[in-house]
């Protein structure tokens, strides 16, 4: 029993070590736009160095040297592997990571962000070459937070897709159902799963994240559950106790593509762009005639408050077209000139045409 | 008999309509069903491989045992929620709705989670604690005739769960404890006639628990059959031999095709079977 326990806090031990791993190589990956080359020979001496100053108990130099090396030429071999920098926010398995391996499935790494103004930013500044983002839940609506970020962004818009909301009640490997009381995870999750946790006489506990929940779960050994995606089970090593927990199986959550450089393909059949209008009479109905008119087909109409201009709403429009056809070219000019402070968000592939 | 919410007749001497079931779009009650599958649930393989065959045989609903009552504590307790995913994953790769016992009380509302049908087994008929459970989901129960039960008692745990506000329940004959031995049980087929004239549920018969012996399956189930039977639950396992439990009585895929086959030209005489 004695020798079990033990084996089982080596293995928590191992399990640590390569997520800790896994997160040196990404943290590597990232300083790559930043650096004219992956050889830095200063840096490295620095690396070990610090290593050998925080050396502890058993570990002897020369291993520590050694382990240190092979982290780094690992590191440098993924550095030169030419993989897109793909930014989104959440924890690792969060159903934005999912979008990302859908809109980018080769040669990416997948790289976490705290916030949505990260993604933002740091696809802006050349940090990540693609960011991931929610814009809109077909049960929730908006994502303002996101939405807000994009009146004012100078990056555009090259693709989207659409993730089903599929939660799943997640365990650690080896849990009695019976023994779990308590259900951990983001309150939109917990609320679209009311009904499951209802019946289960579970408790709802708030947390930070869906993939914080299920990452929480195995890093602190508690016996309880949470509700994530499938992905997080994978990354993480938890159990699915339950798939398809949610209330409503329609859930599904839009996500853009954003990048520096605009799509500008032929296949680019869906534009999305944003504007105000100023406070007169027949302002809005101005620009929907010119889609009227033009017979262009619109797929997405949102409004929301103007932070800057209180009182004043920004308007989101998806309308279906490629932005180098004259007719489209000449729609969006005279949106232009009923409107202001118009930003053109981009022109892509939608998930429809494909 | 006292019991309101089970008799056929209403407090007027007017007769009740018959009810059916719905368990997963399989409506009990109105032509015979058949629910066939593995005692337990044992393994994916396992249960994926008779799912497919009883579905290919013509079956209406799988059955599998993932929390398994058992005579000694010593033998295959069941996989639990580990089982019940391999049943919901039988249940979506062959459309066949769900049969599984549950019993514990603390098990009711996770098992209705997979399953599309709860049932009691017979050494849990009288589980008051358990009956009451099912009463308050909103699953459609199988309830089992106890071994050493009256048709009374039986009928007064069908009682406890309709009583709670599930008016779902089929119930199921499975044989009785007599002096005999040659059998394992003795296949009460009068039961099937009483419960019909007693109440408006549906009932289904188990030949194979109600016998023990295969050989013994198909004409117990005619006999069920003719005697008003809406549906039949019987074993079938892919490798009899080396089944975790009950291997001795259950058929053979082959086996139980022949008999579905011969219970189909049978049948066409009796009643409205497939």
């Amino acid at each position: 029993m004695k020798l079990q326990r033990i084996r089982e806090a080596i293995d928590k031990t191992d399990r640590e070590l390569v997520s800790l791993l896994a997160k040196r190589m990404e943290l590597g990956l990232r300083t790559r736009p930043y650096k004219k080359n992956t050889v830095d020979t200063s840096r490295e001496k620095a690396v070990l160095e610090r290593a050998n100053q925080a050396r502890l108990g058993l570990l002897e130099e020369q291993f520590v040297t050694d382990t240190f090396m092979a982290i780094m030429a690992e590191s440098k071999r993924i550095q030169n592997m030419d993989l897109s920098l793909v930014a989104f926010q959440g924890d690792h398995g969060a159903y934005s990571e999912i979008a990302s391996r859908n809109l980018v499935p080769h040669k990416a790494a997948y790289i976490p962000c705290t916030r949505f103004s990260d993604v933002f930013s740091g696809v802006m500044d050349g940090g990540f070459d693609i960011g991931i983002v929610p814009v809109e839940n077909s049960l929730e609506g908006a994502v303002t937070q996101v939405n807000n970020l994009l009146t004012q962004t100078e990056l555009k818009v090259v693709g989207e897709t659409v993730v089903p909301i599929h939660h799943c009640l997640l365990v650690r490997p080896g849990t009695d159902h019976r023994e779990i009381k308590a259900v951990y995870s983001h309150p939109q999750a917990l609320g679209q799963c009311s009904g499951f946790l209802e019946r289960n006489g579970l408790e709802p506990r708030p947390y930070y994240d869906t993939a914080g929940a299920a990452k929480m779960l195995i890093e602190e050994d508690i016996t309880a559950a949470a509700i994530a995606s499938p992905l997080c089970a994978e990354i993480y090593g938890l159990e699915i106790l339950k798939e398809h927990i949610e209330d409503d199986a329609s859930n599904q959550t839009r996500f853009l593509m954003l990048s520096k450089t605009p799509y500008d393909k032929e296949d680019g059949d869906k534009c999305s762009l944003v504007f105000a209008t100023t406070h007169e009479a027949g302002k809005l109905f101005e620009v929907l005639q010119v889609f009227a008119e033009a017979k262009v087909n619109l797929t997405r109409i949102a409004s929301m408050p103007h932070r800057q201009d209180k009182g004043n709403y920004n308007f989101f429009l998806d309308f279906e077209g490629n932005e180098n056809d004259p007719k489209i070219r000449s729609v969006i000019e005279a949106v232009r000139s009923h409107s202001k402070n118009l930003n053109f968000l981009g022109c892509y592939p939608s998930i429809s045409g494909k | 008999m006292k019991n309101l919410r089970l008799t056929s007749l209403f407090a007027d001497g007017n007769v009740r309509a018959r009810s059916t079931v719905d368990v997963g779009g399989v409506i009990v009650g109105n032509r015979p069903i058949m629910i066939a599958g593995p005692c337990g649930v044992e393994s994916e393989k396992q249960t994926l491989t008779a799912a497919v065959a009883v579905k290919e045989a013509g079956a209406d609903m799988l059955r599998g045992g993932a929390f398994k009552p058992r005579t000694s504590p010593y033998a295959f307790q069941g996989l639990g929620v580990r089982g019940l995913k391999i049943l919901e994953k039988a249940k979506q790769e062959t459309g066949l709705p769900v049969v599984t016992e549950v019993i514990d009380p603390r098990d009711v509302s996770w098992v209705a989670e997979f399953a599309d049908l709860l049932q009691v087994g017979a050494r849990n008929m009288q589980n008051f604690s358990l009956l009451r459970e099912l009463g308050r989901v909103k699953r459609p129960v199988l309830l089992k005739r106890g071994m050493y039960s009256t048709i009374e008692e039986w009928l007064n745990c069908a009682e406890y769960i309709l009583s709670e506000g599930n008016k779902d329940v089929i119930l199921c004959e499975r044989g009785i404890r007599t002096f005999e031995t040659y059998t394992r049980n003795t296949l009460d087929i009068s039961a099937v006639a009483a419960a019909k004239e007693l109440t408006h549920l549906p009932i289904i018969v188990d030949p194979t628990h109600g016998t023990g012996r295969p050989s013994l399956i198909q004409p117990m189930s005619l006999a069920a059959l003719a005697a008003g039977a809406d549906g039949l639950i019987v074993e079938v396992h892919p490798n009899p031999e080396k089944a975790l439990s009950d291997g001795d009585q259950a058929l053979t895929p082959a086996q139980f095709s022949q008999y579905m086959q011969l219970l189909n030209r049978f049948t066409g005489a009796v009643s409205g079977w497939k």
